[in-house]
């Protein structure tokens, strides 16, 4: 069974952003607004006087294995495949925000009417959005099941974001997980997220 | 790993959720306490068809603040089906709808036969002809038969609902503030003490019949206790998020540190209330003002607890 999972090391990020505007091409999010991102790559400044650091820190749906916005969802909409993909049926979404309330890592985001509006005068006729929804990152599902990899994944100039199947003890990423150098965020909560994190040695040092 | 925290409120669900969640609990847990009036206490018409109506109302003008800020206001149909639970038995929302949906048609049709009894809906245009009406009036005689199960099916949705607008909070993990067992706790306690200090507005104004002193005195006094077990949950809660997570110690520190919340909601809606009734018990009053005074500070005090704390919910972010 195909386990999916992300790992970022976060010592590789230059914060140069292009996950983002990947992202936000293939899905065509509302990237003219700064909260509706799927993707988002906060730029934190750590330290005091001469010794301050810049911290790139990108975030995304971490897809969790036990994912407190699917339980939440009242239609149904939100939804797990097989091999951990969390995606939303827009149709079946009404947009309550339940799922938004119960995410702790900020990744639901409300794609409204007024969105869709916009989005097919930026995206023009190729907007493929129906209906508005509770968005969120899906992976890149459609480009996963043709055996690619997620667009931020596959733009990411300093292979920060890597991608692969936690269940193949081949795969580097699921190695990188095992050995315990990449570790995933907030784990007390319960969530079991997919998505790991390789801490910045630059900064612990 | 290391983190630098961001710790944040959130916008998603604001005053609008905070009356939905009152007028949820105001609503059902009225209609709940003047049904179970009417089966054990005293039969009381007037009593039972303003229960209905407020629980119906006011769950109407509740969930239209909901389905107002849904996104996809037609996908609603799908939480509308019964066998919506079925798929979704995990979220309270579903469940919520449900409780909602059933409170209010064993309500209308706990109170149908009392509402054919009545003068004033006759005197509605619209009205009159609909309960002359040969399926009504062979419901309310039905209803009539098994009144006392319609009334219990109408009170367990109705408690169902009050429990539920806590419950539904709960179900956020992030946020210490909501995620404690306390949640689901005070709100159903200030669903029914706002609901008592409604009726007793209710029966010291509109509803002034002598009769129904001793169901007065009742009220005042299961509100006492409810006023005292929110205060007791309160301080709880507060014991828990002064040392435990961060999210719940800013939340903490976002309440008591703010007047509308220590003041506003505790001191006016808690206190004052609590010492009010309490005199009105042990020793009585010679006004109606001071109960009734009580009774509207709680029922204030009942949305600054949940306007409060919709807004004091704290997000521990890892960037």
């Amino acid at each position: 069974m195909t386990h999916y999972a992300m790992v970022i090391d976060l010592n590789t990020c230059v914060g140069c952003n292009a996950c983002m505007a990947a992202c936000a091409m293939e899905n065509q999010t509302p990237v003219w607004d700064k909260n509706k991102w799927r993707t988002y790559v906060h730029d934190k400044e750590i330290g005091v006087g001469s010794d301050v650091q810049r911290r790139f820190f990108p975030r995304l749906c971490n897809h969790c294995d036990n994912p407190p916005c699917m339980t939440v969802c009242p239609t149904g909409a939100t939804q797990k495949k097989a091999n951990g993909i969390v995606f939303v049926d827009q149709d079946l979404c009404m947009g309550c925000g339940a799922c938004a309330m119960a995410c702790p890592y900020h990744a639901r985001i409300p794609v409204t009417r007024r969105d869709m509006r916009t989005g097919r005068e930026f995206y023009g006729s190729d907007y493929r959005r129906t209906s508005p929804s509770m968005d969120k990152c899906s992976f890149c599902d459609h480009l996963v099941e043709q055996g690619r990899k997620p667009a931020c994944v596959e733009t990411c100039v300093g292979s920060s974001r890597m991608f692969g199947d936690l269940d193949d003890p081949n795969d580097p990423v699921a190695q990188m997980v095992a050995s315990g150098a990449a570790r995933a965020l907030m784990p007390h909560i319960g969530t079991r997220p997919n998505v790991y994190y390789i801490d910045d040695i630059r900064w612990r040092g | 790993m290391d983190v630098n925290m961001t710790y944040a409120t959130q916008e998603m669900w604001t005053w609008w959720l905070a009356i939905y969640l009152y007028f949820g609990g105001l609503g059902a847990a009225t209609l709940a306490v003047t049904f179970l009036t009417d089966m054990y206490l005293k039969p009381n018409r007037a009593l039972v068809i303003w229960g209905a109506g407020a629980g119906v109302i006011l769950l109407a003008l509740g969930s239209l603040m909901l389905f107002g800020h849904l996104l996809d206001k037609t996908a609603v149909l799908t939480i509308l089906n019964p066998l919506a639970l079925f798929n979704q038995s995990s979220a309270w929302i579903a469940w919520g709808t449900q409780f909602i949906i059933w409170m209010m048609i064993w309500g209308v049709l706990y109170a149908l036969p009392y509402v054919r009894e009545t003068e004033f809906p006759r005197q509605v245009p619209g009205i009159r002809e609909l309960i002359d009406k040969p399926f009504v009036i062979g419901t309310a005689t039905l209803v009539q038969r098994f009144h006392r199960s319609v009334g219990w099916l109408a009170v367990i949705n109705g408690v169902g609902v009050a429990v539920y607008t806590g419950l539904l909070l709960q179900s956020f993990p992030a946020v210490a503030l909501w995620h404690n067992p306390a949640v689901p706790l005070l709100f159903t306690v200030s669903a029914f003490s706002t609901a008592m200090a409604f009726l007793l507005v209710l029966m010291y104004t509109i509803l002034h019949d002598q009769a129904d002193e001793h169901v007065r005195v009742l009220y005042e006094r299961i509100d006492l206790v409810l006023i005292a077990a929110e205060l007791v949950i309160l301080f709880s809660l507060y014991q828990y998020l002064k040392n435990g997570s961060e999210s719940g110690v800013r939340s903490m520190e976002l309440l008591w540190n703010d007047y509308g919340w220590l003041i506003g909601f505790i001191g006016f809606g808690l206190i004052v209330p609590f010492l009010l009734e309490l005199k009105g018990v042990m020793r009585g009053w010679a006004s109606r003002v001071p109960i009734l005074t009580a009774a509207v500070l709680v029922l204030a005090g009942g949305y600054l607890l949940r306007h409060y704390f919709m807004y004091a919910g704290v997000y521990a972010y890892p960037w």
